[in-house]
C-alpha cells in the first residue's frame, strides 16, 4: 500500500534502494480522549519512510496534526493524547513497544527533535554550553571535559560568533536566531540517524531563516541524517527537502518527490497550497474559491477535505479515498486527481 | 565590585525605611489608649503626682516633639526604658530578641527540612501516596493552631511520656545560662564548652521548635509542591525529557527553577514569626521578645513595643536583603 522512499537528491552513492528507511511509520492512529466528547482524531492512519540522509517535508496547516506526528514518533504526546494503533520502526526496533527509559536512552541520542520557541525551552538557568554538553555528556558517557569540548564544536558548527563567550552565555542573552542555532546545536550533538523539525525557523526573520535552513541542511547531509521537516511554509519546503509530503486532517494526502510536486500538484488541496503563494490571481481563485453546493453535503463527508474541495463530486461523500500510487514515486489521496 | 555597590545601596536605603517604619509604629503606638503614667504610679495616685511623671516622662509635649526626642535618643543608642522591667529596652532585648531568633530559626529549619521533601515528593507523585499525604498535611497544618498542637505535644511528651523537661523557659532553672555570646543559648553553651547547659538547652527547644517547624512546615509544603509542579510542565523541562535527559536531572532543574518562590515564602516566614511566634511563646515561657512586645502593648509600655518593631524590622529587611543576593546568586536572568 505504500511505496517505500529512495532517497532522490542526495544519492552519491547510486539508488539505494535496497536499503530499508531508517525510520518507518505504518497506519500510524493518534487520537485526544476527552471526557464526554467524541474522542478527536488527530492522526488517521498516517504512513510515511525516510531514508538515509533524505529530508522529507510534512506540510500541512495548523490543526492538521503535524505536531501531533512529531510528538508521536518521540514518544511523547501531551496528555490526552494516545497511539491507537500503527507501527513507528526506527533502524529496526519499534518505539511504540519500547520500554520509557529504552526510549529515554534513544531520544536525544539517536532520534533528536528541534523545537519551535527555542528560548522558552532552554532551562533559564544553565549556560547554553552546559546544556548542549548535559545531553552528550548524558548519551555518549564522556567525561564533562570532553563534553564541554564537543559542545564548544557544536557551537562552532552552527556558526555562532564568538562561541567561547557564548558558551557561558544564558538563553535570555540570546536572539532567537542564535537560541535556535543552540537548539540544533543539542538536537545535533550525539550525531542522531533521525531528527525531526517541528516549525522550528517560523518564528525567525526571512534572511535569518534562510541562514539557518542551509547550515541545517548542510549539517545534515554531512552526518548521512534523516530528517522530517515539518513546516507550513511551502515555499520552504520546496527549497529544503528532497521530497514533500502534504499532510490534511490527520491524513497524508500527497506524496511526492519535491520537484515533481511542485511543477506538478495532483491533490486538489496540494493545488490550494501552492495557489496560495503562486502570484497569478487567477490561480489562486481557482483553487481558493468554496466548494461546489452542486452533490450537498448531507452526512460527514468520508474524503476529508470534500467539504473545501472545489472539484468535489458524488463519489467523494461516500467512499473514503486511499492514498494509492499514480506514478513512479507519487502517491496522493483523492478520486478525481488534477490531471494536466 | 557591581555586587558590593548593589549591597551597599541597599544598605543606605535601609535608613529612610527604618525611619518609616519607626513613624508609623510611633504614631500607632499613641493612637492606642492608655496613660503609662497612670499605670506606674497605680490606682492610688493624686493628679498632681501623675501629671509630674507625665512631664518627666515628656508626655506632656506635643507628639511630633516626642518623636523627635525618641529619634535622637534612639541615634545615640538610647531605646528608653521599660517601666515594667526597670531595664534599658536594648539591654532586654539583647537577651530577648536573640531567644526568639534562636527558637525561629530553627523552628523555621525544621519546617524547611519538613516541607521541602513532601513538597518535591508530592510534586513528583501526585497521585501516589506521598502526594495525598502531602495535600493532607499542607491542609492540616494551615488549620491547627500553633498555640493547641504546643499543648498537645506537651501533653504527651511531658506529662505522658517524660521525655522532655518541664516546658518552662529556655534552659533548666538550675543552670547558669550561657554568658551572651551570640544569645543563642545552644551557640554559647558551646563557644563555652559547656556540655550540660548545652543538653538542657537542646531538650528545652525540642518541643517549641517541633510545635513551629510542624506548623510552618505546611506553607512551605505547598509552596515547594506548586511550584514544582508547574517547572516539571514548563516547557524547558519537557524539552529535557525530548532530549532524554534522565528523570531525576530534570528534577533537579526543576527543583533549582523553583527555589526562588521557595525562599520567598521562607523569607516571609522568617520575618513574620518573630512577632507570630508569640502563643508558642507564652505556652512554653519563652521570655522571648514577642511576649515582651505583648506585655508592653497590654501595660502601655511604649518603649518595648517601639523597641521590638525596630529590631523586628531591621531583621525583616537585612533578611529581605540576603534573599535578593540568593536570586541574584541562582537566576542569571536578574544580574544587569
Amino acid at each position: 500500500m505504500f511505496v517505500m522512499a529512495k532517497p532522490e537528491i542526495c544519492n552519491e552513492e547510486g539508488p539505494r534502494a535496497s536499503k530499508p528507511p531508517v525510520i518507518e511509520v505504518e497506519n500510524l492512529k493518534v487520537a485526544y480522549h476527552v471526557y464526554g466528547v467524541a474522542p478527536l482524531q488527530a492522526l488517521n492512519g498516517v504512513s510515511f519512510g525516510i531514508g538515509s540522509g533524505e529530508i522529507l517535508g510534512l506540510v500541512g496547516e495548523s490543526g492538521a496534526g503535524k505536531t501531533t506526528l512529531a510528538r508521536a514518533i518521540m514518544q511523547v504526546i501531551p496528555a490526552p493524547g494516545k497511539i491507537e494503533g500503527g507501527k513507528i520502526t526506527f533502524m529496526g526496533t519499534d518505539l511504540t513497544a519500547m520500554k520509557p527509559e529504552e526510549l529515554a536512552k534513544r531520544r536525544g541520542r539517536d532520534l533528536a527533535m528541534i523545537v519551535a520557541n527555542p528560548r522558552g525551552e532552554l532551562n533559564p538557568l544553565l549556560p547554553i554550553g552546559k546544556q548542549i554538553a548535559l545531553v552528550a555528556q548524558v548519551h555518549l558517557g564522556i567525561s564533562r571535559d570532553r563534553a564541554m569540548n564537543m559542545a564548544l564544536e557544536m557551537l562552532k558548527a552552527v556558526a555562532i560568533p564568538d562561541p567561547e563567550r557564548r558558551m557561558r552565555a544564558y538563553p535570555h542573552e540570546l536572539s532567537g536566531g542564535m537560541a535556535q542555532r543552540v537548539v540544533i546545536g543539542i538536537s545535533l550533538v550525539c550525531s542522531p540517524k533521525f531528527v525531526i523539525s517541528d516549525d522550528a525557523t517560523s518564528g525567525l526573520d526571512v534572511t535569518v531563516q534562510a541562514q539557518i535552513l542551509s547550515l541545517l541542511r548542510k549539517l545534515v547531509k554531512e552526518q548521512h541524517t534523516s530528517m522530517l521537516y515539518i513546516t507550513r511554509d511551502i515555499g520552504v519546503a520546496a527549497n529544503f527537502c528532497d521530497r514533500v509530503a502534504i499532510i490534511y486532517r490527520g491524513e497524508i494526502v500527497e506524496e511526492a518527490p519535491t520537484a515533481e510536486f511542485f511543477a506538478n500538484p495532483i491533490h486538489p488541496y496540494g493545488n490550494l497550497l501552492l495557489a496560495a503563494f503562486a502570484h497569478d490571481p487567477t490561480l489562486r481563485e481557482r483553487w481558493s474559491a468554496s466548494a461546489p453546493t452542486d452533490p450537498e453535503m448531507t452526512t460527514p463527508a468520508v474524503c476529508l477535505y470534500a467539504d473545501r474541495c472545489v472539484r468535489r463530486r458524488e463519489r467523494c461523500l461516500r467512499d473514503h479515498p486511499e492514498l494509492r500510487n499514480i506514478a513512479p514515486k507519487r502517491q496522493v489521496r483523492c478520486h478525481f486527481p488534477v490531471e494536466r | 565590585m557591581g555586587i558590593a555597590r548593589y549591597v551597599g545601596g541597599r544598605l543606605l536605603f535601609l535608613v529612610p525605611q527604618i525611619i518609616g517604619i519607626i513613624l508609623v509604629g510611633f504614631l500607632l503606638i499613641k493612637a492606642v489608649p492608655g496613660d503609662p503614667a497612670t499605670l506606674m504610679l497605680g490606682p492610688m495616685a493624686t493628679p498632681e503626682s501623675i501629671a509630674k511623671l507625665r512631664g518627666e516622662l515628656g508626655l506632656d509635649k506635643p507628639i511630633p516633639v516626642q518623636f523627635f526626642i525618641y529619634i535622637d535618643k534612639l541615634v545615640h543608642g538610647d531605646f528608653g526604658t521599660s517601666w515594667q522591667t526597670t531595664q534599658p529596652v536594648l539591654e532586654d532585648l539583647k537577651i530577648r530578641f536573640p531567644a526568639t531568633l534562636e527558637l525561629v530559626t530553627y523552628g523555621l529549619l525544621t519546617a524547611l527540612l519538613i516541607g521541602i521533601p513532601l513538597g518535591i515528593v508530592s510534586a513528583m507523585r501526585q497521585r501516589g501516596f506521598l502526594g495525598r499525604l502531602g495535600d493532607f498535611y499542607g491542609l492540616v497544618a494551615g488549620a491547627l493552631p500553633d498555640f493547641w498542637l504546643a499543648l498537645i505535644l506537651i501533653y504527651v511528651f511531658y506529662s505522658l511520656l517524660s521525655w522532655v523537661p518541664s516546658p518552662i523557659g529556655r534552659i533548666d532553672v538550675m543552670l547558669v545560662p550561657p554568658a551572651t555570646i551570640t544569645g543563642f543559648y545552644t551557640i554559647d553553651s558551646l563557644l563555652e564548652g559547656d556540655w550540660t547547659a548545652f543538653w538542657s538547652s537542646v531538650q528545652h527547644l525540642i518541643l517549641p521548635v517541633l510545635t513551629l517547624g510542624l506548623i510552618n512546615a505546611g506553607p512551605i509544603l505547598k509552596m515547594t509542591q506548586s511550584t514544582m509542579e508547574r517547572m516539571l510542565q514548563a516547557d524547558f523541562c519537557q524539552y529535557e525529557r525530548l532530549c532524554g535527559l534522565p528523570e531525576e536531572l530534570v528534577m533537579r532543574h526543576a527543583l533549582r527553577n523553583s527555589f526562588p518562590s521557595v525562599i520567598t515564602i521562607v523569607s516571609v516566614l522568617y520575618g513574620f514569626l518573630i512577632g507570630g511566634a508569640v502563643l508558642v511563646e507564652i505556652v512554653f515561657s519563652w521570655g522571648g521578645a514577642g511576649q515582651y512586645a505583648v506585655q508592653g502593648v497590654l501595660n502601655s509600655d511604649f518603649n518595648p513595643v517601639l523597641g521590638f518593631v525596630i529590631f523586628s524590622a531591621l531583621f525583616s529587611l537585612v533578611v529581605y536583603l540576603i534573599v535578593d543576593l540568593i536570586y541574584l546568586a541562582i537566576d542569571p536572568r536578574i544580574r544587569h
